[in-house]
């Protein structure tokens, strides 16, 4: 059976985790990783690990923060939430998106015919 | 760019908390890792299922560690820390090329680096005053001649009443007056004549009293003078309650008005100011004393605008000379520029040329040690192809090698900041005791930019030592592969490692000789003496100053006829005077003292200055001399013997005449093999400038024993009149207890004449020994690069003939194990290596004769040794000998039945 979920693309991975950060608030890593499956509906390859090296990236950038706290299951957990720079960036981020992603659909849709 | 500021910041952050940060992210993973577990089972897996399934989701564990290490940290860092530490190994491990190759750097380094220094203090553009960058000098420009003038009192005055954009604008010069504090003798000192304008301008307040004010500067004022500290320090022993009191200057009486603080030596080195009268209506128009201007930019003035602005302004037109003002053009440069520029400013253009130069001179010696980089590489084959096959790449080879040379050269470029520091320190002593230096001259500190110069010398020595043979020996290595494990027979030094080994040899055979010569010619004076019992003379410098003189004139004095006669009659009596003291047996009076006579270019009658004499031993174009006026009993008091013709009679000293005498060295190097006497010669050019046809012929009448000997310097005397040069140098012979003369010496004068000066009263050997200082410098400096040059060349041959051993090792092994003769195996063995040696040191030998038949050795400072070549050639076969000793003993040690097992 052909696996048909795609790879993350390079590069988009800060952006869903900012704009996870953004719509639910701090969440840890864990939260992070099972909210892009489950808006990518299992479309989507996530490599779990993955996430933590995005996350220090983002943490170094300082467009998001961590702070160890208490998960809902009672467990010690490392809470990211997004800075004010960092919503700033994915806003910037998201307009890039929006216009490449509109670009990259009008090249690829077929031409109408006259 | 913030984020990126950001970033770093964070990574350099992380990689002092490294356990931290680990024992964090292990944390983080395991909460994932029982999130995802609980998660599952709460979905229906069982307990192994889920933990299973948790870790294949997250991954390996272990890997992500090390990324979120390289994500956070400097990872780079990590594996250069290991190349620094293999590196201190591999350098402990090859000690002797650490040692060449270490003392070729530093001695490159300490070089260049000495350059960077001294270019970087002398034309520093900011002077340590407070906003120092804007202090600018004014001048007026001659763009015929192309050369700087004074600006002219009436052109100051008028810039300073009309210019915006420049404030403080003054000028001083600089005179010798005697000082005098209470009724004791008057001691030479150099007075700053300055404009009340320079201490606002420096901005620097009084550490006692007031400085001048421009009240100070009218006719009318009372004549006050302000004290520097060191002046404070040494004649007035700190004294609180100077201010106020008188002292003389000359024949005036001066209050003293203030004291400046320590350091405080506006505008060059001067520690006494009185004010300049800059009234020109006090002068007749074109007879205005010469000043050195300066100002400060006004605030948002720039130095453009300040040009712009004094170039609309122009200067006036002069009254009586030639010149018409479209040819003289006001000037603003950058202070301390055009204090030490003598021509058009375009002094950093020709430091960064010097700098250039020295900087390539590292390529040389950095090929040098990249031989013996090349052919320890070469050696470190296995290694490296053991490394290459478990994974290394090539990068990783050559960067270690990069950092072990870098290594090595950073501790060269420790070494040589501290030698450049200490020459720097004892070459501030040597000018600040001859005669001072501007005080923004700081040469015993290394400033930052010298630091980082020495520090890209290191990285461009590494990098061509370093990369450049590794890249060769590795790409070898990409070829070979594996095969390189034990194959130690296959190493070869290569067609152009062993050319560069040839031409080091080559090159320094032919540099030792001019090298030699040059030191010992430096040397020599130092070792041998001046060749006279300089010890027991003193010397002095004797002005009679009637009108106030500028220092740093260059031209010669134009007798007056007054002053020339009382000159006469002052010392005729000063000399009659001091002969009658006890000690004191005799006086003679000279232009200028034995030793540092000026230069001049001269033509012999039948040969032109700009062709060499037929025979003789001098090929240079220019037939250069130095000068002295002597009078009737130089000869006599310096015990200098006649070798031929006469001395200076009455008559010679008698107007017109043309009577010289030369030295020994003139006679042999100019005449050459004929004779000497009755020979004509010419000036052509000198210091003060170029003859024409009118000028006359001088005919040589005697020939004298070189003064001061062991150079090869070329010496004309003159007869000199008394009175007929102002002022003059004096020396006399007072024996060993010369120290307590001095003192009687001033007195005397000063009883003579106040006008009557003597100064820079010091024993002959002294000044000698400071001349000679110097000089030494080089002398060492060059000594310092022969040596390592031979040194490198020494280590080039043992690695030709390590690598001619190592290559054949099997074919020994089995020669010996035949029977051979050790000793013949091993002549045979060398053949080869020696050979292109022995090639190598004839182009050498050829190239040496030709330096010391084309280079001008002698004008050089050089002294000709005989024998030095032969002398050399014997030293590399020595060298060479040394070099083959440890490689022939590796060769007679082999084991027929290992060699052959290796094989």
């Amino acid at each position: 059976m052909t696996d048909t979920r795609s790879p993350i693309l390079q590069g988009t991975l800060d952006l869903m985790v900012l704009k996870t950060l953004e719509q639910l608030g701090p969440l840890h890593g864990y939260g992070i990783a099972r909210r892009i499956e489950q808006v990518g509906q299992d479309a989507l390859v996530v490599n779990q690990g993955t996430i933590y090296l995005c996350l220090v990236r983002l943490v170094q950038k300082k467009w998001i923060t961590a702070k160890w706290g208490t998960s809902d299951n009672n467990r010690k957990a490392k809470f990211y939430s997004v800075t004010k720079a960092g919503k700033k960036q994915l806003q910037a981020e998201t307009e890039n998106w929006e216009r490449i992603s509109g670009v990259i659909g009008r090249v690829l849709q077929p031409a109408e015919r006259s | 760019m913030a984020t990126l500021f950001r970033v770093v910041l964070a990574r350099i952050r992380a990689c002092f908390r490294s356990g931290d940060l680990d024992r964090d992210f292990d944390q983080e993973l395991a909460t994932h890792l029982t999130m995802a577990e609980d998660d599952k089972r709460r979905r229906g897996m069982t307990r192994a299922q889920a933990r299973r399934e948790a870790r294949v989701e997250l991954g390996g564990v272990t890997q992500l560690r090390e990324a979120s290490r390289a994500a956070r940290g400097l990872p780079w860092l990590g594996t250069f820390w290991l190349d620094v530490k293999l590196g201190i190994r591999m350098l402990r491990k090859s000690w002797g090329l650490t040692l060449v190759g270490g003392l070729a750097m530093t001695v490159m380094i300490a070089i260049a680096g000495g350059a960077f220094s001294f270019f970087d203090t002398a034309f520093r553009s900011q002077l340590p005053l407070d906003e120092g960058d804007r202090v600018v000098a004014l001048m007026t420009w001659d763009a015929e001649t192309n050369r700087r003038r004074s600006p002219s009192l009436p052109d100051l005055e008028r810039w300073r009443e009309e210019a915006r954009s420049l404030e403080d604008i003054g000028g001083v010069q600089t005179i010798e007056q005697g000082l005098a504090i209470a009724d004791g003798p008057a001691e030479p000192v150099a007075v700053a004549q300055m404009t009340a304008s320079g201490f606002q301008l420096a901005r620097v307040p009084p550490l006692l009293g007031r400085p001048l004010v421009a009240e100070d500067e009218r006719d009318d004022a009372a004549p006050v003078v302000v004290i520097g500290h060191e002046a404070w320090r040494t004649r007035f022993a700190f004294d609180p309650s100077l201010v106020g009191r008188q002292v003389r200057l000359d024949r005036t009486l001066h209050t003293v008005v203030g004291v400046m603080p320590e350091g405080f030596a506006f505008p060059v080195n001067h520690r006494f100011w009185t004010p300049l009268r800059v009234d020109p209506s006090r002068y007749a128009r074109n007879a205005e004393p010469a000043v050195f201007g300066f100002a400060r930019l006004a605030p948002d003035a720039t130095l453009a605008g300040a040009q712009a602005e004094l170039a609309t302004l122009g200067v006036l037109p002069p009254v009586t000379v030639t010149e018409t003002d479209e040819q003289l053009h006001p000037r603003v440069a950058p202070y301390s520029l055009a204090l030490v520029s003598t021509g058009e400013e375009n002094l950093p253009v020709f430091a960064g040329l010097v700098l250039l130069i020295v900087t390539l001179l590292m390529v040389p010696p950095c090929a040098n040690v990249a031989i013996l980089v090349y052919a320890k590489t070469v050696a470190r084959q296995e290694e490296f192809a053991t490394r290459y096959a478990l994974g290394a790449s090539r990068g990783r080879i050559v960067a270690q090698l990069f950092v072990e040379m870098l290594l090595l050269a950073t501790g060269a470029a420790g070494v040589a900041l501290v030698v450049v520091r200490l020459t720097g320190e004892y070459l501030q002593s040597i000018i600040t005791m001859t005669n001072g230096v501007p005080f923004w001259f700081d040469f015993g500190n290394l400033s930052i930019g010298t630091v980082l110069f020495a520090a890209g010398l290191a990285a461009l020595a590494a990098t061509l030592a370093g990369v450049v043979p590794a890249r060769r020996a590795t790409a070898r290595l990409m070829q070979s592969g594996l095969r390189a494990l034990g194959g130690r027979t296959g190493m070869q030094l290569g067609t152009t490692w062993t050319a560069l080994v040839v031409a080091q040899v080559a090159f320094c055979l032919a540099i030792l000789p001019v090298a030699a010569e040059l030191a010992w010619g430096t040397l020599r004076p130092s070792i041998l003496g001046p060749g006279f019992a300089a010890d027991e003379f003193l010397t002095a410098r004797l002005a009679l100053n009637e009108v106030p003189r500028t220092r740093p004139s260059l031209e010669i004095d134009v007798p007056v006829r007054p002053i020339a006669s009382r000159f006469a009659d002052l010392q005729g009596e000063l000399g009659q005077r001091l002969e009658s003291e006890p000690g004191i047996s005799a006086l003679t009076v000279s232009a200028t003292m034995p030793g540092s006579e000026p230069w001049a270019i001269v033509e012999l009658d039948g040969v032109s200055a700009l062709q060499p004499p037929g025979g003789g031993p001098i090929d240079d174009s220019d037939i250069t001399v130095l000068f002295n006026r002597v009078d009737d009993v130089f000869f006599d008091t310096f015990e200098v013997p006649l070798l031929a013709g006469r001395g200076f009679s009455a008559d010679d000293f008698a107007l017109g005449r043309t009577a010289v005498i030369v030295n020994r060295m003139f006679a042999q190097q100019i005449v050459g093999d004929g004779p000497p006497l009755g020979r004509r010669i010419r000036y052509v050019r000198s210091a003060a400038g170029s003859s024409s046809e009118s000028d006359p012929w001088y005919e040589i009448v005697g020939v004298v024993d070189d003064l001061p000997a062991n150079t090869y310097r070329r010496r004309l005397y003159h007869p000199m009149a008394p009175g007929e040069v102002n002022p003059v140098s004096i020396a006399l012979r007072a024996g060993p207890t010369s120290a307590n003369t001095a003192a009687r010496v001033r007195e005397l004068t000063t009883a003579l004449d106040p006008a009557l000066r003597v100064d820079e009263l010091r024993p002959l050997d002294e000044v000698y020994l400071q001349y000679q200082r110097g000089n030494n410098i080089g002398a060492y400096m060059l000594a310092a690069v022969a040596v390592s040059v031979l040194l490198l060349s020494a280590a080039g041959m043992y690695a030709l003939m390590s690598f001619t051993v190592a290559r054949r090792r099997r074919e020994i092994g089995i020669r010996t194990a035949l029977g051979a003769q050790p000793t013949r195996l091993l002549a045979g063995i060398f053949k080869r290596a020696l050979t292109q040696v022995a090639v190598g040191a004839g182009a050498g030998a050829l190239a040496a004769r030709l330096l010391g038949i084309y280079l001008p050795i002698e004008e050089m400072g050089g002294w000709s040794v005989p024998g030095i070549l032969p002398a050399a050639a014997t030293l590399m076969v020595v060298v060479a000998a040394f070099a083959a000793i440890g490689p022939a003993r590796r060769g007679l040690r082999i084991e027929p039945t290992e060699a052959l097992r290796d094989g």
